[in-house]
C-alpha cells in the first residue's frame, strides 16, 4: 500500500525523515519496499501481511508510527450539521444476505456540486499514484486510504424505486462494471440492486449506470462490511480487482465503518457544498464483542527468551490501543481494540510486545544443546549413488515432476494404473505427475543436442507417482541416459549393485517397450521377486545418431537390499590356478545358461567364472559361437594339485557337453 | 650329435642375420638360452648318453651356450644401436594436454540442499522426508492455515481431487513427524514443492525448500535466532549480517522474515537487494500452538520454532544466478560450472 509522508503526519506527530520512517516501520513488520519524492511529499509503498488489514489505510499506519515512537493519533474530524430532511423518505435499504452482508450503512446527500476536489486533497491522491476524477470520486478514494474503509457514491437519481436490496444475482444478470467491463453475474454473487437490477458487485465494484457524473445533484454514500470469501471469489470469478475488494478480501473493522461513512459526509459537505439528510440508515445483523485477553509475564519471557520488563510490555500493549484492564506482577490482562482482528491469543500479545521491542534486540541464544545426527539408510544410499555415478563422469540432472501429456509420458515401467493428473493444471503441457523419469531426461539430451553438446552422461534421481488409493505410490527412481551400448550400461549397474553391498544376484528378461527402447536390447532386471530396472539401448524412434542407452532403477529396493556392513576376510595363502577355456556352442546358448550349468556342478575350489568374450568367425561354423572364459581355482587350506585342477575342469566341460551341447574349441 | 650341434649354430647364425628388432632378439634368446629352450633341451640329453661320453658333450654343449650367449649379447648391442636413430624421431612432448577422465557432478540445487544438511546435521538435525501429493489437512488445516485463506484457493496451489494437492510447502513434513514422535523434534525436511506459478526469470511451478522444526521444552525466540546465526555464519560466511522482521505466517506466532546482509554489495545497496543492503531468505517463527494442539502437543510444555527457505532462491544468491529456468533446462555448459 502507498502512503504520503505529510499525510501521515496530520495524525501523528514524529520527527523521523521518510527514510528513517521507512526503516522503523520495516522493523516492526510493515515493510517499506520504496520510498520515493513526489512533488514536495514522499510516497512510502508499504508491504502488509494478509493478516493486518488495519494497516491498509493511513491511520493504521498513524497507529503504529504512534507505537514506535510513542505519541497519540490525532483521529479527523467528523462531525457536521445536519438537513432537516432525513433519509428514510427518500430511499429504503434492504438487506437480505446479513451473513454475507454484516453491516449496511447509507447517507444521502443532497444538491451537491460536482467539480474538482481541493488542491489539497489531489495532491495526496496523485502522491500515491491516484488520478483525481471529481470532488465525490476522490472523497471515497481519500477516505478509504485514510481508514482502509471502502465507500461508494451512487447517483441517487438513477436508482430505480428509491430502493436499495443486497441480495445474491440472479440468474441472467450483467452489469457493467465503473471500469467498463460487462459482466455476467452468476447466483453465488453477492449484489446491492436498486429495485429491478445490480447497481454494484458487494465489495468489489460499483455499476456504470449509477455512477458519479457530472451531472449529479444527489448521491447515496454506501459503507459496508462484506464477508472476506465472498468478495475474494467473486472478484476473482469476474476478474475484477479493485482497491475495495483487496480491503474487503482481508477484513475491515465493523466498528469504524460508520465513523468512515461520517468523515466522508463531512468532506463532501465541505467541498461540495451539498446537505446531509439527518437520519443514517444502519443496518447491523453481525453480532460484535470485544475480546479479552490475559497475558502471563513469566509466558512472555519464556517464549521469547528474554526479559521485557513487565511495564515495558504494558506500556506496548498501551501504544497498540490495547485496553489494559487488570494487572499484576505475573499477569497483563487487556482488552483488544476492534481493529485487530488478527489477536485473540495470549501468543498473539506476545508478538506484539515483541515486534515493537525490535526483533532484532531479542539475543542471539547459542545455548541448542549438542546432539549426534543419524543419517537414514536411505539417504546414505542416495548421496553414495550420486558420487557413484559422478564418479564415472555422469552430471546430475533435475527436471520437473509435473509433465505433459504426450505419449511418450505415459510410459508406466512400473504399474498398470493410469497416472496422475492435477485438476487445475497451470497448462494443458503440464498436467500429470509424471510416471517415468526416462521421458524427461530424453528431453535434456534434446536440448544439450540444439545447443550444440553431442554427448551426454546424465543421471536424475526423483520420485515417480503411481496411481494409489487415496494418496499415489512415491517411487524414489534413479535413471540415467549415456552415449553407451547395452553391455557398457548393464556393467554400469552391476558395478553399482556391488558398489551397495548387494549380493543378491540379478535375472535379465527380455523386455518390449518400443517407446522407449530398442527391441532386443532391453532388459526388466528382476531382483528377488521384484523388478530392480530397466535397461536398453534407446529405441531408433527417438532419433539419437549415436547409440545411447537408457534405464530406470528403483532405488527404493536398491537401499532396502543394500549393506554396507563388511567383514574383512583373510588374504589368500595359496595361490590360485587359472583355466582359460574356449567353448563352441550353438548361437542360442545364453552366457547364464551356461554360467548356471558351471555353478550347478558344485566342483570344488572353483573361486571365480570370468567372462572373456564372444568370438564368431571363419574358424567357427555357422550358427554357432566360440565363448571363452576363465576359471579360476583356489583352497584356502593348500596349493592346489594339477591333477586335483584337471578333474574339475573335466566335470565342468562335461557338465557343459551335457546340458548345452558345447564343445572344447580346439586351436 | 656334433652334426646337430654344428646345425644349431648355422641356424642361430643365419637368424642372427635375418633379426631387426629387439623384440625379435629377445625372442631368440628365450628360444636358445631359455629356460625351456635348444641349450636346456641339450643338457636334458646328457643323462641319457653313455658314461663316457657325457662329460664331452657337456663341455660341446658349454661351448655352444657361450658362443650362443656372446652371439646374442652382441646381437642386442647392434639392434639397440639401430635402434636409437628410430627413438629420436619419436621426440615424446610432456607438454601436450593430458587425457582428460570424464568428470560429472551433482546438480547445483543438490549441492545446496547438502550443504545446508550438512550445517544443520553439526547442530544435530535428523533429515526426514514426506509425501509430495498430500492430504489438504496436512498442507493446510494442521498449519493453522483457515479454511478460507487465499493460498488454498486453485489459483496458487495445484490440486489433484478435494482433498489431494501438491504440497505447496515442506511444512507438511512438520506435522507427520510430530504425529508420528514425541518432543525432543530436530529435523530438517528438503524437498520439492508446487505452486502454480507461470514459469518466468524468478518463478517456477516446481522449486526447492527446506524447513526445519524444533521441538522442545523451554525453547525460546532467542534459541531460533541462535540456530539461524549459526547457520547463516556457516553456509553465507562470517562477515554477514542477520536482520529479522515481523511478518506473518498462520502456522507461527511470532513469525518473521529473516534478511542477510547483502553479500554483493556489503550492504551498501545493489540491484540484487534492490538497494535496501539486506536480502531475505528465509521464514521462522515460533510454532504456532494450534499447530501443536493439531498433533497433541502440549503447548504450555513444549515450544519450539521452525523455519523455512527456498533452495533455488539461496543457490542463485550464492552463485549469482539470475533465471530460475536454468536449474530445469539442465543445459550441460550451465551444470558444468558447478
Amino acid at each position: 500500500m502507498k502512503i504520503s509522508y505529510h499525510w501521515l503526519k496530520e495524525y501523528v506527530a514524529f520527527h523521523l525523515s521518510p527514510q528513517e520512517l521507512a526503516e522503523r516501520l520495516t522493523d516492526v513488520g510493515l515493510v517499506v519496499a520504496d520510498v520515493k519524492p513526489v512533488e514536495d511529499d514522499f510516497c512510502l509503498d508499504i508491504e502488509v501481511t494478509s493478516n493486518r488489514p488495519d494497516c491498509l489505510g493511513v491511520i493504521g499506519i498513524a497507529r503504529e508510527v504512534a507505537a514506535i515512537v510513542g505519541g497519540n493519533v490525532h483521529f479527523p474530524e467528523t462531525n457536521y450539521v445536519l438537513a432537516d430532511a432525513g433519509i428514510s423518505q427518500t430511499i429504503a435499504v434492504t438487506v437480505d444476505e446479513p451473513i454475507l452482508c454484516p453491516r449496511y450503512t447509507a447517507r444521502v446527500i443532497r444538491q451537491i456540486t460536482i467539480a474538482p476536489s481541493p488542491e489539497w486533497m489531489q495532491k495526496r491522491l496523485r502522491c500515491i499514484g491516484l488520478r483525481p476524477v471529481n470532488n465525490i470520486v476522490d472523497i471515497t478514494n481519500y477516505v478509504m486510504m485514510e481508514t482502509g474503509q471502502p465507500l461508494h457514491a451512487f447517483d441517487l437519481d438513477k436508482i430505480t424505486e428509491q430502493k436499495i436490496v443486497v441480495r445474491k444475482a440472479r440468474s441472467g444478470e450483467e452489469i457493467v462494471a465503473l471500469n467498463g467491463a460487462r459482466r455476467a453475474l452468476f447466483h453465488n454473487m453477492l449484489v446491492i440492486a436498486d429495485g429491478k437490477k445490480p447497481v454494484a458487485i458487494a465489495g468489489v465494484m460499483g455499476g456504470k449506470e449509477t455512477e458519479v457524473s457530472e451531472t449529479t445533484r444527489n448521491i447515496l454514500l454506501e459503507c459496508a462490511q462484506f464477508e472476506p470469501r465472498q468478495v475474494r471469489r467473486t472478484s476473482r470469478e469476474l476478474g475484477i480487482v479493485s482497491d475495495s475488494s483487496y480491503r474487503f478480501e482481508r477484513g475491515t473493522d465493523y466498528e469504524c465503518l460508520d465513523r468512515a461513512s461520517q468523515r466522508a459526509a463531512r468532506l463532501i459537505k465541505d467541498c461540495s457544498g451539498g446537505e446531509i439528510a439527518s437520519d443514517a440508515l444502519d443496518i447491523k445483523s453481525g453480532r460484535h464483542e470485544t475480546k479479552k485477553i490475559t497475558l502471563r509475564v513469566k509466558r512472555l519471557h519464556t517464549v521469547l527468551g528474554t526479559e521485557i520488563k513487565r511495564d515495558l510490555a504494558i506500556d506496548i500493549l498501551n501504544k497498540l490501543s490495547f485496553t489494559i484492564l487488570n494487572d499484576n506482577e505475573d499477569f497483563i490482562a487487556v482488552e483488544v481494540p476492534g481493529f485487530r482482528s488478527d489477536v485473540y491469543r495470549e501468543i498473539d500479545l506476545i508478538e506484539e510486545i515483541a515486534r515493537i521491542y525490535g526483533y532484532n534486540k531479542i539475543p542471539v541464544k547459542t545455548s541448542i544443546s549438542v546432539r549426534g545426527n543419524t543419517k537414514s539408510k536411505y539417504e546414505v544410499v542416495e548421496d553414495s549413488v550420486r558420487q557413484f555415478f559422478i564418479g564415472l563422469g555422469f552430471y546430475e540432472v533435475k527436471t520437473f515432476s509435473i509433465v505433459d501429456t504426450a505419449p511418450l509420458q505415459s510410459v508406466n515401467l512400473w504399474s498398470d494404473r493410469v497416472g496422475v493428473e492435477i485438476a487445475n493444471p497451470l497448462r494443458l503441457e503440464e498436467s500429470r505427475l509424471r510416471t517415468s523419469l526416462l521421458p524427461s531426461l530424453i528431453g535434456v539430451k534434446g536440448h544439450n543436442l540444439n545447443h550444440g553438446t553431442e554427448h551426454v552422461r546424465i543421471f536424475e534421481i526423483a520420485k515417480v507417482y503411481l496411481a494409489g488409493d487415496k494418496l499415489p505410490q512415491e517411487k524414489n527412481c534413479l535413471s540415467l541416459l549415456a552415449d553407451a551400448d547395452f553391455l557398457t550400461i548393464k556393467g554400469v549397474f552391476e558395478s553399482l549393485t556391488r558398489h551397495l553391498g548387494i549380493v543378491l544376484s540379478c535375472e535379465w528378461l527380455p523386455f518390449i517397450e518400443p517407446r522407449l527402447f530398442r527391441n532386443e536390447r532391453a532388459a526388466r532386471i528382476q531382483m528377488g521377486s521384484a523388478p530392480v530396472g530397466y535397461l536398453g539401448e534407446a529405441s531408433q524412434e527417438l532419433g539419437f545418431k549415436a547409440v545411447s542407452c537408457l534405464a530406470e532403477i528403483d532405488l527404493d529396493l536398491l537401499g532396502e537390499k543394500a549393506n554396507f556392513a563388511r567383514k574383512y576376510q583373510d588374504l589368500p595363502q595359496y595361490p590360485a590356478v587359472f583355466r582359460d577355456l574356449a567353448l563352441l556352442v550353438n548361437e542360442e546358448v545364453t552366457w547364464s545358461s551356461l554360467e548356471r550349468c558351471i555353478m550347478n556342478t558344485g566342483v570344488d575350489f572353483l573361486k571365480e567364472l570370468k567372462f572373456f568374450d564372444v568370438y564368431r568367425g571363419k574358424q567357427i561354423p555357422a550358427g554357432k559361437k566360440s565363448v571363452a572364459f576363465s576359471l579360476c581355482f583356489q583352497a584356502k587350506d593348500r596349493t592346489l594339485t594339477g591333477e586335483e585342477v584337471d578333474h574339475a575342469q573335466q566335470i565342468i566341460v562335461a557338465a557343459l557337453s551335457g546340458t548345452v551341447g558345447a564343445e572344447l574349441r580346439k586351436a | 650329435m656334433e652334426e646337430k650341434l654344428e646345425e644349431i649354430k648355422r641356424n642361430l647364425h643365419e637368424e642372427i642375420r635375418s633379426i631387426d628388432a629387439q623384440k625379435n632378439a629377445e625372442h631368440l634368446r628365450i628360444k636358445y638360452l631359455g629356460r625351456k629352450g635348444i641349450i636346456s633341451d641339450l643338457m636334458k640329453l646328457i643323462p641319457t648318453l653313455p658314461i663316457d661320453s657325457r662329460a664331452d658333450f657337456g663341455q660341446q654343449v658349454n661351448s655352444l651356450k657361450r658362443e650362443i650367449t656372446d652371439s646374442i649379447e652382441a646381437l642386442f648391442k647392434t639392434v639397440s644401436v639401430q635402434a636409437v636413430p628410430k627413438v629420436k624421431v619419436e621426440l615424446f612432448d610432456i607438454t601436450l594436454p593430458g587425457k582428460l577422465p570424464f568428470v560429472g557432478r551433482n546438480h547445483p540445487l543438490t549441492q545446496t540442499i547438502a550443504d545446508i544438511k550438512e550445517v544443520f546435521a553439526s547442530l544435530g538435525f535428523d533429515v526426514a522426508y514426506g509425501p509430495e501429493v498430500e492430504l489438504e489437512y496436512y498442507n493446510f488445516e494442521a498449519l493453522n492455515i483457515p479454511a478460507d485463506h487465499p493460498s488454498r484457493t486453485d489459483f496458487d496451489t495445484f490440486y489433484i481431487k478435494n482433498d489431494v494437492l501438491l504440497r505447496s510447502q515442506t511444512s507438511t513434513v512438520q506435522i507427520r513427524v510430530m504425529e508420528k514422535q514425541k518432543p525432543p523434534i530436530r529435523i530438517i525436511a528438503p524437498g520439492r514443492v508446487y505452486r502454480p506459478d507461470t514459469v518466468d526469470a524468478r518463478h517456477s511451478f516446481m522449486f526447492h525448500q527446506v524447513e526445519g522444526l524444533l521441538v522442545d521444552e523451554n525453547v525460546s525466540f532467542a534459541d531460533l535466532k541462535g540456530v539461524l546465526y549459526q547457520f547463516i555464519k556457516a553456509y553465507f560466511g562470517q562477515n554477514v549480517q542477520m536482520r529479522l522482521r515481523p511478518s506473518f505466517f498462520p502456522f507461527t506466532e511470532p513469525s518473521a522474515e529473516v534478511d542477510i546482509s547483502c553479500s554483493l554489495c556489503e550492504g551498501r545497496g545493489c540491484s540484487v537487494c534492490s538497494y535496501s543492503g539486506w536480502v531475505e531468505i528465509l521464514g521462522a517463527g515460533m510454532v504456532d500452538p494450534n499447530v501443536f494442539k493439531a498433533v497433541h502437543y502440549d503447548a504450555e510444555k513444549y515450544t519450539g520454532f521452525a523455519f523455512g527457505m527456498g533452495v533455488e532462491r539461496i543457490t542463485m544468491l550464492k552463485y549469482g544466478i539470475n533465471d530460475i529456468r536454468l536449474f530445469y533446462e539442465n543445459d550441460l555448459r550451465f551444470l558444468s560450472q558447478f
